[in-house]
């Protein structure tokens, strides 16, 4: 696991804050990487913001439930990759998932249909379902709760490069 | 075991008498399977009882969507299984997120009801609050740093410390400690939004910086435990009807070593000459007014016996009196005046005083500030410090 500051960041308006990358079995290794490094980068990205102590709590949560979409991945090789910047109220997360051609396509399906503005009646109708939470559901949530905008970049063989922007400082819960 | 497994996780339990069931902390699992008993205990409350049933999320401060789902489920089968029953999930306004979440579930069934604890906050914080009342708590303030730049040193205060101030109302006292002592980190946090607002307003107006200002609830906080080498909170555990429990909070985010920092005052001790006896009489009565709405202004001297109960050594106490002879008596005065309009206005308003009473209540105002500008007069408000170390 490593910490540099990004050195390369495509939406130069963006300035990096952190970088975490971890090899995806040492990741899958204990189910608690999550929660660890969802609570850490948010306290390190979090205390300048107007009200770091909220600021982190929810960007923990929001976090965390990304981590725990990449420690479902099915592909046990790769790296698994993360960098956080920031533009005025906005923490861009980019964050590189190790996954299979199959996940990929799913995610590719989970965009389009935020894209095309299912995502409210799908999330709410696996609220009351017997189901349990998919990833879909939780990335929806992202959308709907937090006010996220999703976006896929640099979908190959191997993994999936998730971008998601959380304006957290500017959101009233 | 790894060195994951000795992180604090989350605590499920339920209190028949109130038929509550909380959850605190942070709920991450896995797989539901983790919290089988938890879930289990649930099950098993609900249907123990009858009527309302709480489900107290207050003190949690991360719930995953794993988790979430589990407990949903079983109150939406539950609403079915029972329809005589209400839920009501208790929310703090703190952790804004989960009564968000939660709130979801009302509208798949209606017995599910999300309630903010404390949206209805603190007895005195409403007649505090009200932004007319600023710019003479920036006076107070003002006043009795004059006293506390040579207090705080005794108390553990000093220069590249991490301090906390809590219920920092409008961030003054933050500043003021920030420009003199040089933390060197200062989170100063209150449950009044406006007041948080009102601080961050004038830090970016004076260009002051390093001071994280925090939305919460005393009480209850988000901040870890051991973080702070101070911790003050002044004014404040008088106005709280349990302060016991402010304490409990202070005492498990300091550090151990560090210090806990309280002032509190004794209204019925303020003073004034001449006219002595009517201000005595209205300050008196001022006590009884706050005691009316559960809040104690006679706690000053109970500093010591509240620190040493919450399991504080090494109690330190000692008092000062702000004056009239503190820099421009008109302060002082101004201070007095607000005082009257609050306290002899809408609180008085507020119990249903006669209007002789308040007549009377506020001719004792007047005559403090008639002392405070008389040439030869003297006019005191006098204030408790105390603090207490947290054993290593």
């Amino acid at each position: 696991m490593n910490n540099a500051p990004e050195t390369q960041i495509a939406d130069p308006s963006f300035e990096a804050m952190i970088e975490v990358g971890m090899e995806i079995h040492t990741f899958l290794s204990n189910w608690r990487h999550c929660d660890c490094m969802s609570t850490y980068l948010a306290r390190m990205i979090s205390h300048n913001r107007s009200d770091s102590v909220r600021h982190s709590n929810l960007f923990s949560a929001a976090f965390n439930e990304l981590l725990e979409i990449a420690f479902r991945t099915r592909l046990p090789g790769g790296e698994l990759a993360c960098k956080v910047s920031r533009c005025g109220p906005i923490e861009r997360v980019e964050l590189i998932i190790p996954c299979t051609q199959e996940e990929q396509h799913f995610y590719v399906e989970t965009v389009r249909h935020i894209e095309e503005g299912e995502g409210r009646e799908r999330y709410l109708s696996s609220v009351s379902g017997d189901l349990s939470p998919s990833r879909e559901v939780v990335l929806l949530e992202l959308v709907i709760d937090y006010d996220a905008t999703l976006r896929l970049e640099d979908v190959n063989g191997d993994a999936i490069k998730l971008v998601i922007d959380l304006p957290l400082e500017g959101l009233s819960h | 075991m790894t060195p994951f497994d000795s992180f604090p996780r989350f605590r499920a339990q339920y209190d028949g008498n109130n038929q509550e069931f909380s959850i605190s902390g942070v709920l991450r699992p896995q797989s539901i399977e983790e919290l089988a008993p938890s879930m289990a205990l649930l099950r098993e409350s609900i249907a123990r009882v009858r009527g309302v049933f709480h489900l107290n999320i207050r003190r949690l401060t991360q719930m995953n969507n794993t988790a979430f789902h589990a407990f949903s489920r079983v109150l939406l089968d539950a609403c079915r299984a029972r329809p005589d029953l209400k839920f009501v999930v208790i929310t703090s306004s703190v952790v804004g997120w989960t009564t968000q979440k939660f709130g979801r579930l009302s509208g798949i069934e209606p017995n599910i009801a999300v309630e903010e604890y404390d949206r209805e906050f603190y007895p005195g914080q409403s007649f505090l609050e009200d932004g007319g009342f600023i710019p003479i708590l920036r006076t107070q303030t003002k006043m009795t740093w004059r006293h506390e730049r040579t207090v705080l040193p005794r108390h553990g205060m000093r220069s590249g410390i991490a301090m906390a101030d809590i219920c920092c109302g409008i961030g003054d006292f933050a500043v003021l400690a920030q420009k003199e002592f040089q933390p060197a980190r200062i989170v100063a946090l209150d449950h009044s939004k406006s007041s948080l607002a009102y601080a961050r307003r004038v830090a970016a107006d004076f260009d002051v910086r390093g001071i994280e200002y925090t939305y919460g609830d005393a009480s209850e906080m988000l901040l870890d435990d051991d973080q702070f080498d101070l911790v003050t909170c002044r004014h404040s555990l008088q106005i709280f009807n349990k302060p016991e429990l402010i304490l409990k909070e202070l005492y498990r985010i300091c550090k151990p070593g560090g210090r806990v920092y309280v002032t509190n005052e004794k209204m019925s001790h303020c003073l004034g000459e001449p006219r002595s006896e009517t201000i005595q009489w209205t300050y008196d009565e001022l006590a009884k007014l706050f005691a009316y709405f559960n809040m104690d202004l006679e706690m000053g001297p109970k500093n010591r016996r509240y620190l040493v109960d919450a399991g504080f050594q090494d109690v330190r106490a000692e008092s000062f009196m702000v004056t009239n002879l503190d820099g421009d008596p008109q302060d002082f005065a101004d201070i007095v005046q607000s005082w009257e309009d609050t306290f002899a206005g809408e609180m008085s308003l507020r119990r249903g005083d006669s209007r002789e009473f308040v007549d009377r209540f506020r001719q004792g105002f007047q005559d403090h500030i008639f002392s405070a500008l008389h040439p030869k007069g003297y006019a005191g408000w006098p204030v408790w410090v105390a603090s207490g170390r947290k054993p290593s």
